[in-house]
């Protein structure tokens, strides 16, 4: 039945197939991601055992409310994606089209949360150079690292958004059908960024607080 | 409600369930931040966020139900990660 499916491609036999060969592509690809961020996470590793009373001072910093509310934000919109990417398999087309708009609008909401974040930060002096407000210098270390690993994070939630909203309009305008194997593969790609965020939360958030 | 709904709705349960277990070790973690247990507060927020990340891999991503082919695909960064960690590590915990 799925031989004249309008959402099977060349060169895949049945969509079965052709649903396994998306995911293992995206598992893929998010494999070179891991060991993007995990160069980024050993970094913080070394370094923090190097200086651990400089982290402890610089993650104080931090603003725990911004980082748990994004947090929330975040695993929300996964959800959110996880139940659009079942419905278009189930073949809810509305469901589908609601879950993934409400995934996007998630996802912007954590940017501009971020960005509020980020004001708070630049007039606190927290950004490494000339006019850093902590001490000692190795303060600096960890704070290179948040706005590292938070802006390539915000890069790669602004690309999911993207990917989100032009899948959710394909959808809507039926230039993709609800059958399709592109629902799982973007599903894919918004957890794994979710993934990396959890990661970051204790990393940048929760280091330093009960002393 | 007809069984069209009825299975709408039952897309909702499991994933939905995921999400309230995500979110109550949210609070889980950044409550016990608060409570002064030395190196334990390190271990167990980030023991917590593996729990979590299990919890994403295995239901939203799902690996759960996932082919052995797409299990080993998603090991292979972490397999690979692995030894950047153990090979930096023994490097620097060891110098004098």
């Amino acid at each position: 039945m799925s031989e004249h499916s309008p959402a099977l491609r060349e060169p895949w036999p049945d969509l079965a197939r052709q649903r396994e060969g998306v995911a293992f592509g995206v598992w893929a690809f998010l494999a070179t991601e891991v060991l993007f961020f995990g160069g980024l996470f050993l970094g913080y590793a070394i370094y923090r055992n190097t200086f651990p009373e400089a982290f402890h001072i610089a993650a104080k910093e931090t603003d725990v409310f911004y980082g748990t509310l994004n947090t929330a934000i975040l695993l929300t919109s996964s959800l959110t994606m996880a139940v659009a990417a079942e419905a278009a398999e189930a073949g809810f087309r509305r469901m589908t089209l609601w879950c993934l708009s409400a995934t996007a609008v998630f996802g912007i909401a954590f940017l501009v949360t971020k960005g509020f974040e980020y004001h708070d930060d630049l007039s606190k002096g927290l950004f490494p150079g000339p006019g850093f407000s902590l001490h000692p210098p190795a303060t600096q270390l960890f704070w290179a690292f948040y706005w590292v690993a938070t802006g390539v994070h915000a890069i790669h939630l602004t690309i999911g958004v993207s990917v989100v909203g032009t899948v959710a309009t394909a959808l809507y305008r039926r230039r993709l059908p609800l059958e399709a194997s592109t629902f799982e593969g973007v599903a894919l790609y918004w957890h794994f960024v979710d993934i990396v965020w959890i990661i970051l939360l204790p990393l940048l958030y929760l280091v330093g607080r009960a002393s | 409600m007809n069984t069209r709904q009825a299975s709408a709705l039952h897309i909702w349960i499991v994933p939905g369930a995921v999400w309230l277990a995500l979110l109550l070790l949210l609070a889980l973690t950044v409550g016990s931040a608060y409570v002064p247990l030395g190196i334990f507060n390190s271990i167990l927020n980030l023991t917590i966020a593996a729990i979590k990340v299990l919890l994403v891999l295995l239901f939203f991503m799902k690996l759960r139900s996932s082919s052995p082919l797409l299990r080993l695909a998603a090991m292979a960064g972490l397999f690979w990660l692995a030894f950047m960690f153990v090979l930096t590590a023994g490097d620097y915990l060891t110098r004098q």
